[in-house]
């Protein structure tokens, strides 16, 4: 068995967002990042597998410039087997379909059985990227995905749907799957897996070599970002100001006038 | 511009709200109103439609679309697009939504935009990015779009159309997934739709000994109950059924605590309708301010003990 997954390097959730000179997209300069969270439990839905079959092979593919190594890195650290790495500043300023057909030449090349993603980036939150590239590919998808167990020899998945209700669909292999976060409890790479995943090899491409030159990029993009900014601000709460103390008075003074104390 | 598609969607037999927001939502791009409606049966709801802002429906109805199946969806909302010579499709960004949408834009190589809130003519699309920190207008470069709506966001249309239907061939042989059952959500251990109190902890409380430590005593001194936000519950620090947003419950208590909560929209939807909210972040630009009443820009674990002390003396 085969699994790609795919990982997006997003913005730390705590960092400081400021919109860029030409309000296109946020400042990337200084700001830490970190694998995007839905992405992890997908990672660790594919290392589960490995872990109950040794003889599974987990491939992980990320696009980006050369900070994404390190999440590369850490991916091959918590045990994953390989990874590919489109670094290009070619690819700069695609949209998700033009990441869909870019990822979609990898699968092409690694040709699993399974592709894991996360149901959504947190910087995007688009959910566009995952049923674009199995359309792409040619294989069967389900999003929000909460449980996977495998099922006459495809998989059987739960959805989650509004409310709490889950939506119970069986899949025929290969297929792709975009997971949701909570799916299981993702693992910390050991420090004997960070060593290993040192000798483990990052095969780096560019567009032009996945025969996609002039294909994907901002000149691309079907859908341009024409600005970013801050949500106007409504009426919004009134903010305490003063010591702690002050604050605390203030705030039993409204549950008091609220009725509840 | 051309004609807009508008996919809706019947949910428990009629159709839902969120495609009558469809149909506003269509109206402020302008252009001719067309429709799909798909299901199982459902021939007197598309009549309906027609007349409530449907316009004309084209209707795929087939026992195949009873229960959603994501190739029988994506095969019917193309060929209602052909039929209808549509620019635009509307989908709202519902479980199933979200998941043929994309899969029809690369389908017909068009541009997709997700979960937008608000449009105008152009087009263009404003949706929030960054978990609610920011908002972006995207806009296509050009030809065919898909675009998702996000459910609540729009008035839906309750005006009247001239309408008609027409019935969809659509080819649904060879659909791949296979839909099992619907599992509805189980009994809740923990009913927070009861709670006239809430004190709800977040990402920002840090560590899972720190709610009974916390939160758990603040919600104790007001006679509430606890809740969470949805990280909390997916690191495991809390289960499911304290879990207050969109995936979890809805809760309308009188008064909503939210410590160390930043309020990503699936969030922010499950409490919004508390009488009064009272945010405690140490994030002066945390989205959650916007929704509540009384905000604190601080840390909560200076300010819930404090505030546990202060509610228990005037208690007596």
């Amino acid at each position: 068995m085969k699994i790609l997954v795919s990982l997006k390097q997003v913005p730390h959730q705590d960092a400081r967002l400021d919109v860029n000179a030409d309000g296109s997209w946020i400042k990337e300069d200084g700001i830490k990042f970190e694998i995007n969270s839905y992405d992890t439990f997908a990672l660790e839905e594919a290392l589960r597998a490995k872990d109950a079959d040794p003889a599974t092979e987990v491939v992980v593919a990320s696009i980006g410039p050369e900070r994404v190594t390190q999440a590369l890195r850490t991916a091959l650290g918590m045990g994953a087997d390989r990874a590919v790495h489109v670094k290009d500043a070619a690819v700069d300023g695609s949209d998700a379909l033009g990441i869909a057909k870019l990822l979609a030449a990898i699968a092409k090349e690694v040709g699993p059985d399974l592709v894991l993603m996360g149901l959504m980036s947190d910087d995007s939150n688009a959910s566009a990227v995952p049923p674009m590239l199995a359309e792409l590919m040619g294989i069967p998808h389900a999003t929000a995905v909460v449980k996977v167990e495998k099922k006459d020899g495809g998989v059987r998945v739960e959805r989650e749907l509004e409310g709490g209700a889950l939506e119970v669909v069986d899949l025929p292999q290969p297929c792709l799957l975009a997971v949701q976060t909570g799916l299981n409890q993702v693992r910390y790479a050991s420090l004997k897996g960070i060593m290993a995943a040192k000798k483990k090899p990052i095969d780096v491409k560019t567009a032009e070599a996945l025969g996609l030159g002039g294909k994907v990029g901002k000149a691309a993009a079907k859908v341009r970002i024409q600005k970013i900014y801050p949500p106007p601000k409504g009426e919004g709460a009134e903010i305490l100001s003063g010591s702690a103390d002050e604050v605390v008075t203030k705030l039993v003074g409204k549950i008091k006038e609220l009725g509840l104390l | 511009m051309g004609s807009i598609l508008v996919v809706a969607e019947i949910q428990k037999g009629t159709i839902r709200e969120a495609s009558y927001e469809l149909v506003s939502f269509a109206k402020k791009l302008g252009g001719d109103v067309r429709s799909l409606v798909i299901g199982s049966g459902i021939a007197g709801e598309a009549e309906a439609f027609a007349k409530r802002g449907g316009g004309k429906v084209y209707v795929a109805d087939d026992p195949a679309l009873a229960n959603y199946n994501v190739d029988g969806w994506a095969r019917a909302i193309r060929a209602a697009a052909d039929a209808a010579g549509a620019d635009v499709v509307l989908i709202s960004n519902t479980p199933s939504g979200w998941d043929v949408a994309p899969r029809l834009a690369a389908a017909l190589d068009a541009a997709f935009v997700s979960d937008a809130f608000d449009a105008r003519p152009g087009p263009v699309f404003v949706r929030r990015i960054f978990n609610g920190k920011l908002d972006a207008e995207v806009a296509p470069a050009g030809g065919k779009a898909v675009v998702t709506v996000q459910p609540g966001a729009t008035a839906a249309f309750d005006g009247t159309s001239e309408g008609s239907t027409e019935k969809l061939a659509v080819d649904l042989s060879g659909l791949r997934a296979k839909f099992v059952e619907t599992k509805v959500a189980e009994a809740k251990g923990v009913d927070l739709t009861k709670a006239e109190i809430i004190v709800s902890g977040g990402r920002g409380v840090g560590a899972p000994e720190k709610f009974p430590e916390v939160i758990q005593p603040l919600a104790d001194a007001l006679g509430g109950a606890m809740g969470a936000s949805r990280p909390v519950v997916d690191a495991g620090w809390l289960p499911h059924e304290y879990q207050v947003g969109s995936s979890g419950q809805v809760v309308t208590p009188k008064l909503y605590i939210a410590c160390g909560i930043s309020g990503a929209i699936q969030h922010l939807v499950g409490m919004k309708g508390s009488n009064f909210i009272i945010a405690i972040n140490k994030d002066a630009d945390a989205p959650i301010f916007e929704v509540a009443q009384l905000g604190v820009v601080g840390d909560l674990f200076e300010i819930v003990p404090k505030l546990t002390a202060a509610v228990k003396t005037a208690k007596g």
